[in-house]
């Protein structure tokens, strides 16, 4: 069905009129699409936030990376090689070394906000590189899963080649707009996860906002499923499926929260109570503390009569069925504690490397001593 | 055992026989016995040792390979595939003569029953030594042309064909995907209206580039209006390898339906269609193709994959469990640790949870 359209134009239609007067003043505009600005004209608090997240940070183009420039100078010595990343008025170069010859390359992509990998560009093929910067360690060392490449020459021990289809993931992820129907586009590629990165169709919505129509809005992602979420924000975070169909296990699974999640004994595909945005804002910086998420434990791991508010940034009551909450009265109530739940049931896990801590996302009950499951 | 080493065959087959017909549960004297049978060609008499031999001693993976070759020969190819197949599970590949024969074998007998891809995937290993031959070549082009026969059942004016497809899929599975560009050009150009060839170059190319096997699909369809696998590779790669996209099924489904319409049998084009259908929303009618499916593939871990999804999106919780665990499972013995690489390209085709990393062949598909 669709909605009249009025007649006047609309407070915000005009406001909508001179951003369009601006993108078509300004020729790069368009090739960059749509700016949080122009979704902030409505969407204002999320369009604010989200840029500062490190999802809106996933990314950085050279002259934007704060990391380096706190860190102007980052050396590592790996085996016979020494790696230098080296930031001088807003220019970074990543150096490899074995003594006798020097590969000096610009970094022109900035992966990650805390942790940080660069890919590297040199003589037509892309590689990613073999030393990251940890924030655990103020300094470089070997990229998460590269520990092993055994480069056999200075030219190997730049990193890892990356191909087409993995840059394609690569900036598809850490970036908006750099994969267009299956090709890699960095024409139109923006820095960092923005608005119609995971809200396809804004540049519709925006122009049919202009004319007051609101039936082309981007769909309702909260409205997806628990297993629908898992498997969107997975495009990035890693699907249950993909993990598997890999044949990941160890301890580096514990990066793949969708894929951990999905393995928990709670999970339940159909009951957003349990989704990835029933715990966390994708607008908003991850939350560090653990009793703030006691709330969404506790909305199934409790007698309903002592049920508390779900928390404001879902909503998992507007599409709790009947089924849902006869399931909730048959979940265990924790004997221990009420509060800070995660801290036993989701413990945090290192990767082998010691380099970088993650939540665990299997939610389980976690016996002294036992090994990482999976 | 004397007259065996006389190498007095006949008189040694006679005395076995002899012996067991007062012990019937010897199984060394079945071993020799089938064995003595395999090296004079009585292929159907050495089978039947080596199956009481089995029935005394049931994983030995020697006497299974040698059942497998013997059933190979008198033509019981599904046997045969059974047999050789359990036999490399339980490590009958022991020698490198022995892994190639079998391996050999496995790959000719999976074109003979229509299991082409995974023909394609296991002819993958001969890519390792280069060592490539006339009959290697025409074997591979038999599976890449999805052609089930046996080398030695092609017509002779048929042979170029195989061999020329052959060459430009063991350039490809070699990583020299130059060439293999170059033998694939000359292919098309020489039997335009060939079947299957675009499908091949698609199925080769999907593992590196989705979205130029993608044009490669849909010029076979050109040339082969109802070619089912291809229908079954175009709805499977919006399904599993287009990231960043609200996908919702909508793009599979036409080709799922058209892939089950051309070949309802084909367990493959009744997995996307299921597939499809949950993505769609519709669970109720895409769990009952992936039920349907399971039945006929049910160690075919996609088919798990894609029902532990559907039964989680339709709220089926328990069912949904058993079938991730049932999937940790099946890919346990393949583990590997997730490193920079990202995911390979999968198909739908997969039915064993052995993964080939580093493969220029799928690892897995429908």
């Amino acid at each position: 069905m669709t909605r009249p359209r009025p007649h006047i134009l609309s407070p915000l239609a005009g406001i909508l009129i001179c951003i369009a007067a601006i993108s078509a003043l300004c020729p790069w505009a368009g090739a960059q699409g749509k700016t949080e600005s122009e979704c902030a004209s409505c969407h204002r608090a999320r369009a604010e936030s989200q840029p500062r997240t490190p999802m809106g940070r996933a990314l950085a183009l050279p002259g934007a990376n704060p990391v380096l420039v706190e860190n102007p100078k980052l050396t590592v010595r790996k085996g016979p090689y020494t790696y230098i990343v080296e930031t001088r008025e807003g220019k970074s170069t990543y150096s490899v070394s074995d003594g006798a010859r020097t590969i000096n390359l610009p970094i022109p992509w900035n992966f990650g906000e805390g942790a940080q990998t660069w890919v590297l560009e040199r003589n037509g093929h892309r590689y990613e590189s073999a030393v990251s910067y940890y924030p655990s360690i103020r300094g470089l060392d070997f990229t998460t899963g590269d520990e092993d490449l055994n480069p056999k020459n200075l030219d190997e021990a730049i990193g890892r080649e990356i191909g087409l289809p993995e840059t394609k993931v690569c900036f598809g992820c850490h970036a908006t707009n750099a994969v267009t129907n299956g090709k890699m586009t960095f024409d139109t590629l923006r820095p960092g996860v923005a608005c119609e990165h995971c809200h396809t169709g804004t540049s519709t919505h925006l122009a049919d906002a202009f004319n007051g129509d609101f039936d082309s809005a981007p769909p309702d992602l909260r409205k997806k499923s628990a297993e629908d979420i898992s498997n969107f924000c997975g495009q990035c975070h890693r699907t249950w499926e993909l993990a598997v169909r890999n044949h990941w296990h160890g301890e580096l699974t514990v990066r793949f929260q969708p894929y951990r999640l999905a393995n928990s004994r709670c999970f339940d595909g159909a009951d957003p109570r349990i989704s990835c945005i029933a715990c966390h804002d994708p607008h908003q910086d991850v939350v560090r503390q653990d009793s703030s998420y006691d709330t969404q434990c506790l909305a199934c791991h409790s007698s309903p009569s002592t049920t508390p508010p779900a928390s404001s940034t879902s909503a998992p009551e507007k599409l709790q069925t009947q089924a849902q909450i006869q399931a909730q009265t048959q979940a265990k109530i924790c004997p221990t504690a009420k509060s800070d739940c995660v801290s036993c049931h989701m413990p945090k896990v290192k990767l082998p490397n010691g380099l970088i801590t993650f939540t665990d996302h299997e939610i389980r009950i976690v016996k002294p001593g036992a090994p990482f499951p999976n | 055992m004397a007259a065996r080493d006389a190498n007095d065959l006949p008189g040694a087959i006679a005395l076995y026989q002899q012996a067991l017909k007062l012990n019937s549960q010897w199984p060394d004297g079945w071993w020799f016995l089938g064995s003595l049978q395999y090296g004079t060609g009585a292929y159907a008499d050495a089978k039947d040792a080596l199956s009481h031999y089995l029935e005394l001693t049931p994983n030995a993976a020697p006497a299974l390979a040698m059942r497998g070759l013997c059933e190979f020969e008198i033509g019981d190819y599904p046997s045969s595939l059974k047999d050789i197949q359990r036999a490399l599970a339980l490590g009958a590949a022991n020698q490198p003569r022995n892994e190639k024969i079998l391996r050999y074998h496995e790959s000719l007998l999976l074109t003979r029953t229509g299991g082409f891809e995974d023909a394609l995937r296991s002819y993958a290993f001969f890519t390792h030594d280069d060592d490539s031959n006339p009959e290697l070549l025409l074997a591979i082009g038999l599976a890449g042309l999805r052609t089930p026969l046996l080398p030695r059942e092609v017509r002779p004016d048929q042979q170029e064909l195989y061999i020329g497809a052959g060459k430009a899929a063991f350039d490809f599975m070699r990583k020299d995907t130059d060439a293999a560009g170059t033998e694939f050009q000359r292919l098309f150009e020489r039997v335009p209206a060939v079947p299957n060839a675009h499908y091949l170059y698609g199925f080769l190319l999907y593992a590196i580039d989705p979205d130029q096997a993608v044009v490669e699909f849909k010029k076979e369809l050109e040339v082969n209006p109802s070619n089912a696998a291809a229908e079954v590779m175009l709805a499977w790669i919006p399904l599993t390898h287009i990231p960043f996209t609200q996908n919702d099924g909508s793009e599979a489904l036409p080709h799922a339906r058209k892939a089950v319409a051309e070949d309802p049998a084909l367990p493959s084009a009744q997995l996307v269609l299921g597939r499809a259908l949950t993505e769609m929303g519709d669970t109720k009618d895409g769990i009952e193709h992936l039920e349907a499916t399971m039945q006929l593939q049910p160690d075919n871990l996609e088919v798990h994959l894609a029902l532990a999804k559907a039964y989680s999106k339709s709220g089926r919780k328990e069912d949904a469990r058993r079938e991730r665990l049932l999937c940790l499972e099946m890919t346990k013995s393949g583990a590997t640790t997730p490193g920079g690489t990202e995911p390979e390209a999968t198909k739908p085709e997969a039915t064993k949870n052995d993964a080939t990393k580093n493969d220029t062949t799928p690892a897995t598909h429908p």
